[in-house]
């Protein structure tokens, strides 16, 4: 009997073992189904031509990537251009201070977007993700504006509202430069903007990155990449661009006019005053309650005193995360082939001619402005419409300096300085609303 | 039918502008008004706007003796350098 028992053991163990060895068999086979065997220069060969130098040098006719056809050019040189544009951006905001909060996510991220292969800008890439999810969504902007809110002072607007004017004054410079826009297609062959496009580029002269973000990303995505680069570089260029234009458009006298002092504010004005104002967007121009309204729930939060720590994430690590997912998502759009294209050129001439524009706008109107009023305003203030706050009201100030050094007028200029903010927004509200 | 961009563009400008100029004038008006409305039935205490303020009163009392205490307390600094 125990015989008997053993035998069978053995038998059946014998039996399972040749069934699971033969299993095993089968297993190996497929495992390496999808592989043929290769020698060593093989091995080289399909590495080298999974490299980002292949490529690049050996650009595939006719590639395609998400329903767009890449030229060879774009593929290759275009990509190497892109690459040392954006290291000319990492030079200018390291070495010369040009917006470095900015200028360096956008460019490092036209730098990950310009590799090859990678796909990081695609949709499922890690640029492409940020990018459908804050800025076609058109939520990043606001997020600034949010924080650009709870950063803002209105004392100074609150304290002489007619310097409000000048503010809307240098908006002069966003629809100018759509009618610049529209010669330029009209009279060269080789730029072509829609209107949509227009509007996109004039917001430039709103002189404000998130709303020029904002409306580019409604109206012209493809744009979007060289509007932001255009903006905030123009933007960084205020000192430059400004001074001479103030300068020839006023005369000495002008320039050392003295304002009265700015009156008091109190809290209760300054609480009351963004309500006020979303209450204005909402009778006249609800497009643009987005931008306002986040910029007044800011300010809310930080004049209202009693949610401190709200307001401090709002001005501080709220906007700086923001500003990073902003930054690299913009810079995704620096792709060689959405850069590299006569368009571009055209917005960069256009971005100049939008801050100058503005700058003259705002000027000309403070001139006009003395005509009618017996309190006087110094010009030099209305450059400061712009926006581009606070660089701008800095650039006055410091021109008046020039031509009398006892002339403060910094708080002058904060007025129409953050007016312009709320101007553009206003002018962006117009341009969405024109297009729907 | 074709359409001309710059006449298409110069009617922008004009929707612009004049938008613009009418909220901002609507804003200035409401800002009076409310100044004035908020100062007579809530008054406060007031925070002053302004950084010339105190740059000004300094300017005006002769402050001999602050002048020359900051002044030698920068050579001290000066010298321990």
């Amino acid at each position: 009997m125990k015989n008997l028992i053993v035998k069978f053991l053995v038998l059946f163990s014998i039996v399972f073992a040749t069934t699971s060895i033969y299993a095993n068999d089968v297993a190996k086979a497929d495992l390496n189904k999808d592989y043929q065997s290769k020698s060593v220069a093989q091995l080289f060969g399909s590495l080298y031509e999974s490299t980002g130098l292949n490529a690049m040098i050996n650009p595939q006719e006719g590639l395609e990537s998400h329903g767009v056809v890449i030229s060879t050019f774009n593929q290759g040189w275009g990509r190497v251009i892109m690459m040392l544009i954006c290291f000319t951006l990492f030079y200018l905001a390291i070495a010369k201070g040009f917006e470095p909060l900015l200028l360096i996510p956008i460019a490092f991220g036209g730098f990950l977007a310009n590799i090859p292969v990678a796909d990081i800008a695609g949709p499922e890439g890690f640029l492409g993700i940020l990018f459908n999810m804050g800025v076609s969504t058109g939520l990043f902007p606001l997020l600034i504006f949010m924080g650009v809110g709870a950063m803002t002072d209105f004392g100074p607007l609150l304290a002489n509202p007619k310097t409000a004017l000048l503010g809307g004054a240098a908006q002069l410079g966003i629809f100018g430069t759509i009618v610049g826009a529209a010669f330029l297609t009209e009279y060269t062959s080789i730029i072509n903007f829609s209107l949509k496009d227009a509007c996109a580029i004039g917001i430039i002269g709103g002189a404000d990155g998130p709303t020029s973000i904002f409306v580019a990303s409604r109206l012209a995505p493809d744009l979007l990449g060289a509007i932001a680069v255009a903006a905030y570089s123009y933007m960084a260029l205020v000192p430059i661009i400004q001074p001479p234009i103030m300068r020839a458009l006023t005369t000495k006298e002008e320039r050392k006019i003295k304002m009265e002092q700015l009156r008091e504010v109190s809290q209760l004005e300054k609480i009351v005053f963004p309500i006020t104002i979303v209450v204005l967007c909402v009778i006249m121009l609800p497009d643009a309650t987005p931008l306002v309204g986040a910029l007044a729930l800011g300010n809310f939060a930080k004049e209202s005193g009693v949610v401190k720590r709200l307001s401090d994430t709002m001005e501080n690590s709220l906007i700086n995360i923001v500003t990073i997912f902003l930054g690299l998502s913009v810079g995704s759009k620096l792709a060689s082939e959405k850069f590299l294209v006569p368009e571009t050129l055209g917005i960069i001439v256009l971005g100049l001619l939008a801050f100058s524009m503005g700058t003259a706008g705002g000027v000309i109107m403070a001139k006009i402005m003395n005509k009618f009023s017996k309190h006087k305003v110094n010009p030099l203030i209305g450059s400061a419409g712009v926006s581009a706050v606070p660089m701008a009201a800095r650039v006055s100030n410091k021109e008046g300096m020039k031509e009398d050094p006892t002339n403060m007028l910094l708080m002058h200029a904060m007025g129409p300085n953050v007016a312009g903010v709320i101007g553009s927004a206003v002018a962006a509200g117009i341009l969405l609303s024109i297009f729907k | 039918m074709e359409i001309n961009l710059i006449a298409e563009s110069l009617k922008f400008m004009v929707l612009g502008m004049s938008t613009v100029f009418s909220f901002l004038i609507l804003m200035v008006l409401v800002l009076n008004l409310q100044a004035k409305v908020l100062n007579k039935f809530f008054s406060q205490k007031v925070k002053v706007v302004g950084i010339e303020t105190q740059a000004k009163k300094l300017s005006k009392n002769d402050n001999n003796a602050l002048v020359a205490a900051i002044s030698s307390a920068i050579e001290v600094y000066k010298k321990s350098k």
